[in-house]
């Protein structure tokens, strides 16, 4: 039998040989000048920037998609939450403070032929969401606009219902505030999710499921034609995939999954680097105050003071690879103050619970956590500190979807979450804090109010019309002692959106540490990205 | 024979539609509403209720079940939830990937656990050879695919650059050129793309079919060990014939019944492999898609792919049943 096995070898290594050899094969000459950007990352569920929720897909949104407005540069760093014109020229605002009247920038032109971006598309843009067209996601947010009205091709009245202080914020070139092309999108109906057009600096060429993307450098693009010429976005779910691919050279640019401290070694270890960009999705804990035992107060101090919020924070993202949270609402939007939480003391804890007819703790059973993300580990570390006090928490680890249905049926008492909003006091305290977003299953409510907390409704709807930014940044400050005075909320950490590049191939002028404003993308600026070589 | 063939087919449309329908209902049973998958933490009330009517989750669920069934029978799954993609096109793109990376394990899988199991099974009473063979088999059990391809890409990709990191490569144009002809008129381009999708191919073919050649090799040994121990083997020893000739003519060829069963097993084991190499490769394919698709609550898309699997799984048993009849001249069908 030893005969078939040496032959069985001798194939093997003879295939391995000649399969091998294939890959030394260099590029044709053209392809190896041109200057292409690799990026691995997640598939995109769609190009279409309305419709897109996931993280990959509004990242590559940004390539493609201007809005209004735009983060401005200052100080060689991209702000938080100050915005300049970008495919708006000028604004003016009427007296009573309801009507906009936007000039376009003139000669700015669509990928694919599709011809000039006049005040229809941009009509177009709002009301396909507004009117809540099949697919886009993002019409909430632009529900404050009453009517649009097309003066000529390069202006445009907005009409709003009331007032809104982050009227500017809400068109920036973002989720809702990205403007597509009328023609293109009537012309291609549902086929607009697949061949996007828009007035950014790269096109969308082809795509290839499952493999890669491919856009193309925009020779019109307003801004001037980037210096890369093409972006070649793969498909890569694994990070240790994407690691190996930074080290050999196939990418430049990785969007991980999750950065790890073992990740950010590697990746320094091999001569990369990490662009950190705030202020990113924040990691908390709400807890529903009308849920038994959370309903007393002194539960939730002590269920605060048994979290050793900083040991979480060092535990999951050691150093400088997050922050660790000083308010509900993030460090970074505007009205943030920071806030003061019961420090770990779990002596303490124990104390309060027993005050509160809990001398031995309680159990909560069945609590529902995401396998998914940071959700299984920040809760498990939580789990065991909370052990200590005698808080016994029973974890059923259950797909995303299924802790997302699960949380909104009210079913965890406590409700680990994270995220990213335009940066704005108003839009994040409305949404975690609106007594209209109480998760309701009688009702059919899905809201993620999930304190079930409605102490800050006034100052939400006095913080609405409020012109004066100082007063609403007191609006907001007083909304952050309320809820430092109820403890409903419990922020761990700030978590900046990440990506690393290899500085060897690909550079970038903002600075790696913060140096740009992120959402959920983390180049504002891809037309400023320059392969090296 | 043909009639047989017949019956199976017949046979195998209930089933399809059986595992259709338990598809269906157990998608549906599964907590996790596909909106709140697709919008997580944007999903407000308003958007839910939109984006259920737009995805047809708002009609009653016998309505969307007679729906789904009627498409089907015609190949129409419907559009990927998330994706937008009709599901017959995503799936005609990705099987491909899939089929290929299943039988170029088989292959490796039968060319290094075939050996092993039979000479592991010939030679188990030398312990310095069945005790090797047997650690190997065991090996291959313990180590999962994942961390076996991440080492091969390490090694292979990595270090001697000899294969390519990611991709499937381009089947897409063989298929193409198959179909337009031009595999003959242009036979050298046609062999450079062949190639190509071979080199993609094989870190991923030995990552999976190393892995699933050690149970080929424990279920090849049990076999030998059964047909040596027959009685045609003692006779033909018996009779003074060579040992190599008894395993060749004799042994070998009766083994080939169960090696079959192994094979028809083979297939469902290598379909579930494809997600981890699928993923750990990143290669193109219904494996991982299958998976995302669930996660994701894509109804259509996982609907659609497990059809297929449940199909290719029906058609590789019934192939394995007629081909019992091919190697055994007593097995006949009627």
């Amino acid at each position: 039998m030893a005969q078939p096995l040496r032959l069985c070898l001798s194939v093997f290594l003879v295939l391995i040989s000649a399969l091998g050899v294939v890959d030394l094969i260099a590029p044709p000459p053209a392809e190896a000048q041109k200057k292409i950007l690799n990026i691995a990352a997640k598939e995109p569920d769609t190009l279409d920037p309305h419709s897109s929720t996931l993280g990959q897909s509004q990242a590559i949104a940004r390539f493609m998609f201007r809005g209004l407005t735009r983060f401005a540069i200052k100080n060689s760093k991209v702000t938080t939450a100050e915005v300049e014109p970008d495919l708006a020229e000028s604004w003016t605002l009427s007296p009573e403070g309801t009507i906009w009247t936007i000039k376009l920038r003139k000669g700015v032109q669509f990928h694919k032929g599709y011809g000039e971006m006049t005040a229809e598309d941009v009509k177009w843009s709002f009301e396909r969401q507004i009117s809540h067209a099949p697919g886009t996601r993002y019409g909430v947010n632009l529900e404050v606009i009453k009517s649009i009205e097309v003066v000529n091709p390069y202006t445009l009245q907005i009409a709003l219902k009331a007032f809104d202080p982050i009227f500017l914020l809400r068109m920036v070139g973002y989720q809702n505030g990205y403007i597509v092309s009328k023609k293109a999108m009537e012309k291609l109906g549902d086929g607009f999710k697949w061949n996007p057009v828009g007035t950014g600096p790269f096109y969308f060429e082809r795509h290839s499921p499952r493999e890669k993307i491919v856009l193309k450098a925009f020779d019109k693009f307003y801004g001037g034609r980037p210096q890369i010429d093409e972006v070649h976005w793969y498909d890569v779910p694994e990070d240790a995939t994407k690691l190996i691919g930074l080290e050999k050279g196939t990418f430049d640019l990785l969007y991980p999954e999750a950065v790890t401290a073992d990740f950010a070694d590697q990746v320094k270890r091999m001569g990369a680097v990490i662009d950190r960009r705030g202020p990113g999705g924040q990691e908390r804990i709400y807890i529903n105050m009308t849920q038994p035992p959370f309903d007393d107060i002194r539960v939730r101090k002590a269920f605060m003071h048994a979290i050793d919020r900083k040991a979480i924070k060092e535990t999951m993202y050691p150093g400088s690879l997050a922050r660790l949270a000083t308010s509900c609402l993030p460090d970074g939007y505007f009205g943030h103050i920071p806030m003061e939480f019961p420090p770990y003391n779990p002596e303490l804890a124990k104390k309060l619970l027993a005050e509160a007819g809990h001398p031995n703790g309680f159990t909560v059973k069945n609590y529902f956590i995401s396998k998914s993300f940071f959700y299984p580990k920040l809760m498990t570390l939580a789990q065991e500190q909370l052990r200590k006090v005698g808080i016994i928490v029973e974890l059923q680890v259950v797909e995303h979807a299924t802790f997302h249905e699960n949380i909104r049926k009210n079913l965890d008492p406590f409700v680990v979450y994270g995220g990213t909003r335009i940066t704005d006091a108003d839009p994040w305290l409305s949404l975690f804090f609106d007594g209209k977003e109480i998760p309701d299953p009688a009702s059919g409510n899905k809201g993620t109010n999930f304190a079930h907390y409605r102490g800050m409704d006034d100052l939400l709807t006095s913080g609405r019309v409020e012109r004066d930014v100082k007063k609403r940044a007191a609006i907001y400050a007083e909304a952050q002692k309320r809820l430092q005075k109820e403890l409903v909320c419990l922020p761990i950490s700030d978590v900046p959106g990440q990506w690393a590049r290899n500085p060897k191939r690909v550079s970038t002028p903002f600075d790696p540490e913060y140096g740009e404003f992120s959402l959920h993308y983390s180049y504002n600026y891809p037309e400023l990205l320059k392969v090296l070589n | 024979m043909l009639q047989y063939i017949a019956r199976r087919l017949l046979v195998a449309v209930p089933m399809l539609l059986g595992a259709m329908s338990i598809v269906f209902f157990a998608m549906r049973v599964l907590p996790g509403d596909p909106c709140v998958a697709m919008m997580g933490d944007q999903a407000t009330s308003g958007a839910l209720a939109d984006c259920n009517k737009s995805l047809g989750l708002n009609r009653p669920l016998a309505v969307q079940y007679v729906d789904y069934l009627w498409r089907s029978v015609r190949f129409d799954f419907g559009n990927s939830f998330r994706q937008g993609y009709p599901v017959s096109d995503y799936i005609a793109r990705m099987f491909p990937h899939t089929f290929i990376l299943v039988v170029a394990s088989a292959i490796v899988a039968a060319l290094v656990g075939i050996p092993i199991g039979i000479v592991s099974a010939l030679k188990r009473r030398n312990p310095l050879i069945d005790y090797p063979l047997r650690i190997i088999a065991l090996l291959g059990l313990s180590m999962p695919v994942f961390w076996l391809g991440i080492l091969l890409l390490i090694v292979f990709s990595l270090r001697f650059d000899l294969f390519p990191l990611i991709g499937g490569g381009d089947l897409d144009g063989v298929m193409a050129m198959i179909g337009s002809g031009e595999m003959f008129t242009q036979p050298r381009d046609f062999l450079a793309a062949v190639a190509d999708v071979l080199h993609h191919l094989a870190l991923p073919a030995l990552a999976l079919g190393f892995t699933l050649a050690a149970t080929v090799s424990r279920l090849s040994r049990s076999a030998m060990l059964e047909v040596i121990s027959q009685d045609y083997i003692r006779t033909a020893r018996a009779k003074g014939q060579r040992e190599r000739l008894v395993v060749y003519k004799h042994a070998l060829r009766n083994m080939l019944v169960p090696l079959l069963t192994i094979i028809g097993i083979f297939v469902a084991i290598a379909l579930t492999g494809t997600v981890l190499t699928e993923t750990v490769f990143t290669r193109p394919g219904l494996g991982k898609m299958l998976v995302d698709a669930i996660g994701a609550r894509d109804y259509p898309l996982a609907q659609g792919a497990i059809t297929v699997f449940t199909m290719t799984i029906i058609m590789v048993n019934l192939v394995v049943d007629m081909l019992y009849a091919v190697v055994d001249p007593r097995i006949t069908y009627r």
